[in-house]
């Protein structure tokens, strides 16, 4: 055998099987003592005699798999005598002894397999609607209570929330809505310029970026950056019990947590879209300008008497009605988070997600509605 | 074992230890007292390479802690186990994916050894073998600790290090803590580091005691001794206890 390191020796002396235990009985090893062990075929004798002489260490791993081992080939306990060994290991092997039980731990978890998987989804999705509209509508009371007494609203949370929405995001709302509009542009400008009609890339990109580009593009930045703030914020309250401190000091946690982000965000998404729709335009002014030889006179010129109000005014509407799914799938996912580690980074992740899937259902719903109104 | 010389640790501009240096030998079983706020935890997080002091030596296992290196890091970190106060548990796998951590990252056993070693940590901490199929936030507080001590066991440490390991336990869970760890000292031979505030464990598994006031170690010593120190700390503490008239 290779390396020819003993770990066990069987001897018969006197018409009494002896094991000797030999070397350094330790975890590192127990790979190499485990085999040894195994390789040796040990019969179930009347008795063994466990010699530890030559045992250098011993810990509870390996003592645990040789009584196992012992136990595995029908030796029972009473049936096996320590001799000579150090008291430290014998003292060891007591305690093994004594609080070894039969069953191994569990094993890993099982995959589903993919029809599962599709099953589980599925009803993962129905339960999720479910819970939703249980939360609107607990949304919706509070807001008739706050209709009442509208000294309840949180004025200072709402605005705090609002600087936070609005504010922080007209850097990268601007930014992105400026380069669609450059890319928009661009492309418009490569047809319009093969039957030379330059001039109406202006209708097309006033007419995309309000009606169309500016909201759904803001609602997505929005959503993920905003929604998953709210569903990481109230899930790490959830989870250290702030959600149930608010509660028993008689305060709803709709109230103080939920209604503030809606406000907030309903005021903040319109604001933000106006600003996607300038930045948009000047996107596509620069490219018009250095693409198409269209100064930025002539573009605002021609913008100005083309341009519908129509479009702006859709695409301002529209934001309000993402604001609400946004926050309110955001809050209520937040409220779901469960106690442990990963649940926080996957109901943000849902968040984001579901909040993306609602608002461009909801602009295919929205462009639907306003072709047969004939806006 | 270990070896604490003139730790100095500064946050800012709070001076938390000012040269605190202590030992501990082999198979003692240490407790490690003072006010809150005193440094205990962040004492403990120096010794095990968590947090690094601003000044002063840790030789833990004969190893420098700040200033060895990697690897040596790395084997000296398979030598201790360490209980954080609420357990530290890995909240999304469970109990026996839990104490099956060390085996599978530290050692290379073979996969089809390691389900029987767990089940054989869990009855060793006394837990049933079916509490491995649960979820940390199923369990309660106490037999999320037993779960702790069993991963911090999982590799045969020399050296145990318990962070306030009966806190928030009720007196009779606390007390089957400190019989379970003077059980395993004694049978395996460990050293024991425990940080705690439980006087019932001072009076009953502990051999020696350091005390931490002030930003210096004040006591260290016997039980017996320590009490009857001349100290308002000391004598305060020690004799904080609510009397049931």
């Amino acid at each position: 055998m290779h390396g020819a390191i003993s770990w066990i020796r069987e001897e018969v002396e006197e018409r009494v099987n002896v094991l000797y235990l030999m070397g350094v009985w330790r975890l590192s090893n127990l790979s190499a003592i485990s085999d040894a062990l195994k390789s040796r075929v040990l019969q179930a004798s009347e008795r063994f005699v466990l010699d530890g002489s030559r045992l250098q260490e011993l810990d509870t791993s390996t003592g645990f798999t040789l009584y196992r081992h012992l136990g595995g080939i029908g030796c029972s306990e009473a049936m096996v005598s320590l001799r000579a060994f150090d008291s430290r290991h014998e003292r060891l092997l007591a305690l093994v002894r004594e609080r070894m039980r039969c069953p191994p731990a569990a094993a890993r978890s099982v995959h589903a397999g993919p029809v599962q998987r599709i099953g589980a989804a599925a009803l993962h999705v129905w339960r999720l609607l479910q819970i939703h509209v249980a939360f609107i509508g607990g949304v919706a009371l509070e807001m008739l209570s706050l209709l009442r007494n509208p000294k309840l609203f949180r004025r200072k949370e709402t605005l705090s929330q609002f600087e936070v929405i609005c504010v922080d995001a007209i850097p990268i709302i601007g930014l992105v809505t400026f380069l669609i509009g450059v890319v928009f542009a661009y492309l418009l400008g490569l047809q319009a310029q093969r039957y030379g009609a330059n001039i109406f890339v202006v209708d097309g990109v006033g007419l995309a970026v309000c009606r169309e580009l500016a909201p759904l593009l803001v609602a997505v930045i929005v959503a993920g950056r905003s929604g998953a703030a709210f569903t990481a914020q109230i899930g790490t309250m959830k989870v250290q019990d702030e959600i149930d401190a608010i509660s028993t000091l008689g305060l709803s946690p709709i109230q103080v947590l939920v209604i503030p982000r809606l406000a907030a965000m309903v005021i903040a998404l319109p604001l933000l879209v106006f600003v996607g729709d300038l930045a948009g335009i000047a996107g596509g002014m620069v490219i018009a300008a250095w693409q198409l030889d269209i100064s930025a006179a002539t573009f605002l010129d021609r913008l100005q008497s083309v341009l519908p109000m129509s479009a702006a005014v859709v695409g301002l509407a529209k934001a309000p009605v993402f604001a609400v799914f946004i926050a309110m799938i955001a809050c209520r996912m937040g409220m779901l988070v469960a106690r442990d580690a990963r649940s926080v980074g996957v109901n943000t992740t849902s968040t984001v997600v579901q909040s993306i899937v609602w608002v461009i259902l909801l602009d295919a719903l929205f462009a639907v509605v306003f072709e047969r109104l004939g806006i | 074992m270990l070896d604490v010389d003139s730790v100095v640790t500064r946050f800012g501009s709070d001076l938390i230890h000012d040269r605190v240096s202590f030992a501990v030998g082999r198979g003692e079983v240490v407790a490690l007292i003072g006010a809150s706020g005193t440094g205990k935890s962040v004492l403990v997080r120096e010794i095990v390479g968590l947090l690094r002091p601003t000044g002063g030596t840790v030789r833990l296992l004969g190893s420098d802690v700040w200033r060895c290196s990697q690897e040596e890091m790395q084997a000296l970190r398979r030598r201790f186990g360490m209980l954080f106060q609420d357990g530290a548990l890995f909240s999304s796998l469970t109990v026996a994916e839990n104490i099956a951590v060390p085996f599978r990252e530290n050692t290379a056993l073979p996969l089809e050894m390691i389900p029987p070693l767990v089940g054989f940590k869990l009855s060793l901490v006394g837990l049933e073998p079916d509490a491995g199929a649960k979820m940390p936030a199923q369990l309660s507080g106490g037999m999320r600790k037993r779960v702790a001590l069993a991963r911090a066991l999982a590799l045969e440490p020399e050296i145990l290090f318990l962070d306030e390991p009966t806190s928030g336990l009720d007196p009779i869970s606390a007390r089957a803590f400190d019989e379970l760890v003077r059980i395993l000292s004694d049978s395996l031979g460990l050293t024991v580091f425990i940080v705690t505030h439980d006087l019932d464990t001072l009076h009953s598994i502990i051999g020696r005691v350091i005390v931490l006031a002030r930003g210096k170690v004040i006591a260290d010593g016997p039980v017996d001794a320590v009490m009857k120190m001349e100290d308002p700390w000391i004598e305060e503490y020690f004799s904080a206890r609510a009397s049931i008239a």
